[in-house]
């Protein structure tokens, strides 16, 4: 596998060919936003930027549809109905284009626990097998990015099956696996020759460009000495307004809620994304709430990706650094602070003459 | 078109939800039926039990739906059999009738009104007219379409490529 | 003594009488600021006050004053925050009683998304942009070693454009001067511009806008005005008003829901549309509302603690009802 060149003007047309054969789902503006759209013959895509929502999207749909189901009333007893039920599972083959390396990196999240020994998802597994990510290294350090606080940087190809360096003129592409080395396989592309070692140099000057890394080593246990000082949570939570701006846009949030949405005698089973900083996530039946404030959702959230699901994953923290839930937060709750604060958590002093019993 | 009646020649009906309150407006229908005065049949009434009940949502939630036209009828003002909701609710439907502009559905599309119980004419005349109105209107644009990419996206953004823009979904931010 | 220095030392006297007072502090990066919960006296320090304090703090005020363990909260209010807490008042929503406001006047926020467009436009990128000072009507910011200045005019708020309250109201300190009320504009220009729009178009506009709403209730849960917090109807599946889909439709009709549950109540602070993660333009929707309420009721929310809002009354003969002769 080499690298290869293909220049600014080129990549509209390398994407028209593409998705000849794929979906194509690459960034575009949306009115003022940049977010993934299936790309139509003719539009250039927008690679400079980090697109607003997360490029989960293409593997995982916020809205999915399970299965078509249609009741059918006996004419003779109309207590009798029998329902029809069609399964939709993905067909398409698809290509993400121009996600950064930490959103691509965010999948490896899923794969853990939807293609795992224990639980393979049909729906998950169809499209993530059929689904190509051609990643563009990251140019643009933002205060709010931390990929390599979590173990990666701006040019990781981890998940990714090309890579590609912005260069002078256009980018380098570098295959990752086969299957993204025969996405290169076409006439836009030439070898990229010199032009590798601009795209090295590159890559060490944005990773040079974040500030050192935190290390997070520990963080876990950490958290859970923190499980039940909900005194802890209030005070980090307080600001928390529990909306969902931050488990949507998030590239490693991975939870779902199933519902029926009928219309008379036909309706559709969905899939769509959940959110843990709702009241509702985990509302049971009975009406009791296991986590009824935002404290208790706000604990979940850290520490799920922070705590309980490095130790499940061993040690593979759920947080791909993209920064997404700071950046877009309304109130700008940042979760790096919160596991800072845990981390360097020391009980405060007694009050003077305060109750010591 | 018979324009006594409203019900288009060819006989194509549109959906026209009216929310009706139990005491006059439903009444009101049923006179007119028990008078048989001739109505149009596009009209599926939905009874309340006072105008006053009606959430400008219902409304909403209808149109968005796929209704193409709206009609809400209550009891005459100072007639509330509840004295007051109709009161209420005619702030709160005028309100709605003034917002509707701006989400780009025609404010025709629903109406407000009064009709009691023994006005079985002046129900026929209502529902004639409206029913009328809506099928001048035709049928309402709808929304359409997933979050993101469908069809409809696609040929927007195809047909502004071939315009020759390059990126046509970036609109610069106005405010 | 500046105005932020007046309000600490107000805030110094009254807080040992009150659980929590909540203002704002530096955020993460220099552009940003972020609520702060002043607890004890150290606290105080970090407070700030510039335009970068855009969030409307009445929004926390609703859940606060049910918890238990909070019974006193002092709240740090602009104009249009306190306004707010007027409405709420009304409604009785909050025990105005526990409540301690801390004035401001101000003279216009920070729009980000505004600054940000400006700063792309200049060529410049915004993550470069590291330091910010608000000169009277100029906005400086530093970009990759040089200054780049703005008319404040062009990177606030919109509501700021239009804004008849700039002063806090109805509250119990007030610090610093007040601000001349000065609306710049009669109506907000996105609302100007977008009126001028057939109706197909519009419908059009609303098409092409909602379907990237993600339905992550940011708008619904900044908003000062949205007290119902966990049992909202638009996410509740008995009664099931809207689908988990978020579609074209259901979003448009989530965002109605919103708007008509603001209806005579809305106080246009705009935190809506400043939380929106993929910025849709919903204000336009509210300030029509707050329009229509305006011209009907002849009443303007949140700006009179005696005042009834125009949905919880009626007149037997209403002024500006026309019967429309059916």
């Amino acid at each position: 596998m080499e690298a290869k060149f293909i220049s600014h003007d080129d990549t509209t047309g390398w994407l028209d060919a593409l998705s000849e054969q794929h979906v194509v789902l690459a960034p575009m503006w949306d009115n003022t936003v940049v977010t993934f759209r299936p790309h139509v013959k003719g539009r250039t895509p927008v690679l400079d930027r980090m697109p607003v929502l997360p490029p989960k999207e293409g593997v995982f749909p916020q809205n999915e549809m399970l299965l078509k189901y249609k009741y059918d009333k006996d004419p003779e007893n109309l207590d009798r109905t029998s329902v029809q039920v069609k399964e939709t599972l993905p067909q398409d083959t698809a290509v993400v284009v121009g996600a950064r390396p930490c959103g691509t990196r965010g999948m490896t999240v899923f794969d853990r626990v939807y293609n795992c020994e224990k639980i393979r998802d049909p729906y998950y597994v169809g499209r993530r097998e059929n689904t190509l990510f051609v990643t563009v290294a990251c140019t643009r350090i933002e205060s709010t990015c931390f990929c390599h606080d979590v173990g990666s940087h701006p040019a990781d190809a981890e998940a990714s099956d090309v890579l590609l360096v912005p260069v002078a003129g256009g980018y380098v592409a570098e295959p990752v696996t086969e299957r993204g080395n025969a996405l290169l396989d076409s006439p836009f592309f030439a070898p990229a020759g010199e032009r590798s070692a601009e795209a090295a140099e590159v890559k060490e000057k944005n990773r040079a460009k974040l500030p050192a890394a935190h290390d997070y080593t520990g963080c876990g246990e950490k958290l859970m000495d923190r499980f039940n000082d909900l005194a802890f949570w209030e005070e980090q939570s307080a600001k928390c307004i529990s909306c969902g701006a931050c488990t949507y846009l998030c590239p490693t949030c991975y939870c779902f809620n199933i519902t029926d949405e009928s219309v008379g005698l036909t309706g559709k089973r969905l899939r769509t994304w959940d959110n843990c900083m709702s009241f509702q996530f985990t509302l049971e039946g009975s009406g009791h709430n296991p986590r009824p404030t935002k404290a208790h959702r706000l604990r979940n959230r850290v520490n799920h990706k922070f705590a309980y699901y490095p130790d499940l994953h061993g040690g593979a923290i759920a947080c791909c650094g993209c920064g997404r839930c700071i950046k877009s937060c309304p109130v700008s709750v940042d979760i790096r602070a919160i596991v800072r604060a845990a981390q360097t958590y020391t009980p405060k002093p007694a009050p003077e003459g305060g109750d010591e019993r | 078109m018979s324009a006594r009646t409203g019900v288009l020649t060819e006989g194509r009906e549109l959906r026209i939800v009216g929310f009706l309150c139990n005491w006059c407006s439903y009444g009101g229908a049923d006179t007119a039926g028990v008078a048989r005065f001739e109505q149009p049949t596009d009209l599926r009434i939905i009874r309340v039990p006072c105008s006053g009940r009606i959430d400008p949502l219902f409304i909403m939630r209808a149109l968005v739906s796929g209704a193409d036209g709206v009609l809400v009828s209550g009891c005459h003002p100072r007639d509330c059999h509840y004295a007051e909701g109709n009161y209420y609710a005619r702030r709160r439907l005028e309100l709605l009738k003034q917002f509707l502009p701006i989400t780009g559905i025609d404010p025709q599309r629903f109406e407000y009104t009064w009709v009691s119980a023994s006005e079985g004419a002046r129900w026929q005349d209502v529902v004639t007219k409206f029913t009328n109105r809506i099928h001048d209107l035709g049928p309402a644009p709808r929304m359409q379409g997933g979050s993101g990419y469908d069809e409809l996206c696609l040929k927007q953004i195809e047909e502004g490529v071939k315009q020759g823009a390059a990126c046509p979904c970036h609109k610069e931010r106005a405010l | 003594m500046s105005t932020l220095e007046q309000l600490k030392e107000q805030i110094r006297k009254a807080l040992p009488d009150l659980d929590v007072v909540i203002g704002w502090e530096q955020g993460y990066d220099a552009m940003h600021a972020t609520p702060l919960f002043i607890r004890e006296e150290a606290d105080i320090d970090r407070l700030i006050w510039s335009p970068l304090c855009v969030h409307s703090l009445g929004t926390y005020l609703t859940g606060l004053t049910k918890s238990s363990k909070v019974q006193k909260v002092g709240l740090v209010v602009k104009g249009c925050d306190s306004r707010a807490i007027v409405q709420l008042t009304q409604e009785r929503m909050i025990p105005r009683e526990n409540v301690t406001l801390f004035g401001v006047g101000c003279s216009g926020c920070l729009s980000h998304a505004r600054l940000e467009y400006k700063v792309e436009q200049g060529g410049h990128y915004v993550e470069d942009m590291h330091a910010i000072t608000f000169n009277g009507d100029k906005v400086e910011v530093a970009v990759d070693g040089g200054v780049e200045s703005f008319d404040f005019d062009t990177v606030c708020l919109e509501k700021c454009l239009t804004c008849r309250f700039p002063n806090a109201i109805a509250t119990e300190h007030f610090a610093g001067e007040e601000v001349p009320v000065a609306p710049k504009r009669e109506k907000a220009p996105s609302l100007e511009a977008f009126e001028k729009l057939p109706l197909d178009e519009r419908f059009a506009f609303w098409q092409d806008q909602m379907r990237r709403c993600v339905r992550c209730y940011a708008c619904r849960n900044t908003c000062p005005m949205c007290v119902c917090r966990d049992h909202c109807i638009s996410t509740s599946r008995n009664p099931h008003w809207v689908s988990q889909e978020a579609s074209t439709a259901e979003n448009f009709m989530f965002q109605m829901i919103h708007t008509m549950h603001l209806a005579g109540r809305c106080i246009e602070c705009g935190e809506c549309q400043r939380a929106c993660p993929v910025d849709l333009p919903i204000m336009l929707f509210r300030r029509t509302m707050v329009h229509a309420v305006k011209d009907t009721f002849n009443y303007v929310s949140g700006a009179d603690p005696e005042a009834t809002p125009p949905l919880l009354t009626f007149k037997a003969e209403e002024d500006n009802i026309n019967e429309r002769g059916w």
